[in-house]
């Protein structure tokens, strides 16, 4: 009787107790996966060290070509390439690195958040970890660039500038005299043209960075607009003054009023273009490797600009980072210098197309009779663009609040929104968000 | 006495899931409202304690009320919507009909896609630039719509999407509790000379109390923390029309690097959610 009054006694304390370990053992389970080959998954164990390379996954070709090269010279370094489009990018960096975590080795960083990275540390100072002559092989213009509180912060990996590509069949089609490549043609005479070029099924013209600052800004820097003011923590009054509202009503006017362009995503516009939707595309110059293999017919001309204003075109570029929150910052940067001046340079302008920072590549655009003929000649328009006529983008520590802000307002206003209306909400919150930065500033 | 005794084990067969609970619920919820009340330095990488100073800021903030009238607007709509939309779908898969089952498994469909997956292909059918919705509007003669693109048609698209995803779900409970209705009742009832109608109104109603209060409770808690098809495809836009503060928490954190800010307004999400499943409990509250 006793015995069988412990014996439940007993058993109304194991039965939970099991349970609550057998739940724990399967949370625990916790052992490092073997891989396929019965290996643990850790690379350290073989004397590998994995890196991980934050990426735009634009640039998958090039990247994948540099890297294979950088893996074979560099056989105890393996270059995990995780790549993502633009905003997700954007974001995956900026969970990661402000979580200050440890998986991410190299990064993109564009140039206007050069320093907005830097103020919130995310970035390893490249002066002791990259060769010390390195700065004398870029140009003077994207050494700054890369450069806070003169310390060099990342590097330049490629520059970049617009040109307005045309597709030869549609202008044919309709009897329209091909555009001549040296001669600017203003926005007032794209329009015409679009108009011209539109119907059946047939857009007139398309930015390829629909609704996004990099290539919007050529439109108010042609007005002579200023973004933002000079310690760069107001928008007010900048980003929403009347010549930027008339830069941007003329964006809005495409799609709205003359209808001249799709209503279509950043990512759709290079398909609309190579499969002849679009007869008129205004974009990058490592556009025309994709562009030239798509074997369509087409030719280029300069960016256009408004009738009697300013001459402005894009420019923008990309550098490469190490995180300050890696541990394995050495084989990072080991990689960052090989693709910014080793032979992955040469593989990334050759593959990729890019317009190139070290000057050793320029001056070869420059000299070399190859880039006399089309197609090439593109990168011999795009490198004389970005010394003569390229504006940067506005410089401020939050660049990032005011990029995302204004490219939701250009997105509004390819939609039908009132370009002043738009633009007025969009500082207001932009200006919220800049007073943070107040502090960081004046130091 | 004998109550006294089982608390022991009683306790410990509740561990495991207490355990979850606290972990994975009140910990973070905990750690929330803690956030709330600090904000973070960029120069020293420091958190500073600030009191409510994040919830004045937000209170002075267009962006914020803006937000909490698009929450509002959003969940006014939406949660009785897919509350009838799902009861209506559970009746009709209770209805003896021929082939019903071939229904049961179609129906079934879009719950088994993923959420960014449904977004995607909505966006794709949605387009105003050749979207198939467009070119069946077009074939009627019909005028062709911006819907996603449009500030005055977004919400509605993002509320049809989100209720075409989910109303198959839900209405999986309310068919459990249909079916739980007895039989006898029925006949009775139809006996006695209640028509469909009445039927539905006193017997299959009252029956379904407990079924409709899950769901009820379980729809709005979802919708008020739902944000994926806006994240996906509007990014709050056009003209933030479909900023809802569970977006705009998350701009805050990972876009505007604010984790003060964002926490504060994921606070306040909470306590509305909480107001609301309050009022819908007593409201629901089974009368035997």
């Amino acid at each position: 009787m006793i015995k069988n009054q412990t014996m439940r006694k007993l058993g109304t304390w194991l039965a939970p107790l099991l349970i609550t370990s057998t739940v724990l053992a399967g949370c625990a389970s916790g052992n490092p996966t073997p891989s396929a080959n019965g290996q643990p998954e850790s690379a350290s164990a073989t004397g590998k060290q994995e890196i991980t390379f934050a990426a735009y996954s634009n640039y998958e070709k090039p990247l994948t070509e540099a890297i294979n090269a950088f893996e074979e010279q560099n056989p105890e370094i393996k270059v995990k390439l995780d790549l993502a489009p633009f905003d997700q990018l954007m974001e995956t960096i900026e969970i990661k690195l402000s979580a200050k975590s440890k998986d991410v080795d190299a990064l993109f960083v564009d140039s206007p958040l050069v320093m907005n990275y830097s103020v919130k540390g995310y970035l390893a100072p490249l002066d002791e970890l990259i060769d010390g002559d390195a700065k004398q092989k870029w140009t003077p213009a994207a050494v700054e660039s890369v450069t806070y509180n003169s310390q060099l912060v990342a590097a330049p990996m490629n520059s970049s500038s617009q040109v307005l590509y045309y597709n030869k069949e549609l202008f044919a089609k309709n009897g329209i005299p091909l555009p001549d490549e040296n001669t600017r043609m203003t926005w007032e005479e794209v329009v015409e043209l679009a108009k011209k070029l539109t119907g059946d099924n047939v857009y007139g013209f398309s930015f390829e960075q629909i609704s996004k600052a990099y290539q919007m800004l050529a439109l108010s820097d042609s007005l002579g607009v200023k973004m933002i003011s000079e310690d760069g923590l107001t928008a007010t009054g900048y980003s929403n003054s009347p010549e930027a509202a008339q830069a941007f009503q003329f964006y809005g006017d495409l799609f709205n009023q003359d209808q001249v362009s799709p209503k279509i995503k950043k990512e759709e516009s290079l398909d609309y273009f190579t499969s002849g939707k679009v007869a008129m595309y205004l974009a990058t110059n490592q556009n025309m490797p994709k562009i030239r293999d798509s074997g369509m017919d087409f030719g280029v001309t300069l960016h256009p600009y408004f009738a009697g204003k300013q001459i402005a075109t894009p420019t923008g570029a990309w550098n490469l980072g190490v995180s300050q929150f890696s541990e394995k910052k050495e084989a990072a940067a080991k990689l960052v210098e090989f693709l910014t001046l080793g032979e992955g340079a040469q593989i990334i302008f050759e593959v990729g197309g890019t317009l190139p920072p070290q000057v050793e590549l320029l001056d070869a655009i420059a000299t070399d009779p190859k880039y006399e003929a089309f197609p090439d000649s593109i990168l011999r328009i795009a490198a004389k663009e970005s010394l003569e006529t390229a504006v940067s983008r506005p410089m401020t520590p939050g660049y990032l609040e005011w990029e995302s802000n204004m490219n939701k307002a250009f997105d509004d206003i390819k939609n039908g929104a009132e370009p002043q209306k738009a633009l007025d909400q969009a500082v207001s919150i932009i200006d919220n968000q800049l007073k943070k930065y107040k502090d960081v500033a004046a130091k | 006495m004998r109550s006294k005794k089982m608390l022991g084990p009683l306790l410990l067969f509740l561990l495991p899931a207490l355990t979850g609970l606290f972990l994975f619920k009140l910990y973070p919820i905990g750690n929330g409202i803690l956030q709330s009340l600090y904000t973070t330095s960029f120069l020293t990488g420091g958190q500073s304690f600030v009191g409510f100073q994040n919830y004045i800021t937000l209170f002075q903030d267009p962006v914020f009320w803006n937000s909490l009238k698009v929450t509002l607007l959003f969940n006014i709509i939406i949660n009785p919507l897919q509350v009838v939309l799902a009861f209506l779908l559970a009746l009709l898969l209770n209805a003896r009909i021929k082939r019903i089952a071939w229904f049961r498994s179609i129906h079934f469909v879009p719950v088994a896609i993923s959420v960014p997956t449904a977004c995607m292909l909505w966006n794709i059918m949605l387009s105003p630039e050749q979207g198939v919705v467009n070119s069946i509007l077009a074939a009627f003669g019909l005028p062709e719509q911006p819907f996603l693109g449009s500030s005055t048609q977004a919400l509605g698209s993002i509320i049809a999407i989100a209720s075409w995803k989910g109303v198959g779900y839900w209405a999986l409970f309310l068919l459990a509790g249909l079916q739980e209705v007895p039989a006898s009742l029925m006949e009775a009832s139809s006996l006695d000379g209640a028509g469909r109608w009445r039927q539905l109104i006193h017997i299959i109603y009252p029956m379904m109390k407990r079924p409709l209060t899950f769901i009820v409770v379980s729809i709005t808690t979802a919708n008020f923390l739902l944000f994926s098809p806006m994240y996906i495809l509007t990014k709050g836009g056009p003209e933030n029309s479909t900023n809802v503060l569970m977006l705009e928490s998350f701009n805050s954190a990972f876009l505007y690097s604010d984790l003060g800010r964002s926490s504060a307004i994921v606070v306040i999400l909470l306590m509305l959610t909480l107001t609301a499943v309050a009022v819908q409990f007593k409201w629901l509250k089974a009368s035997h």
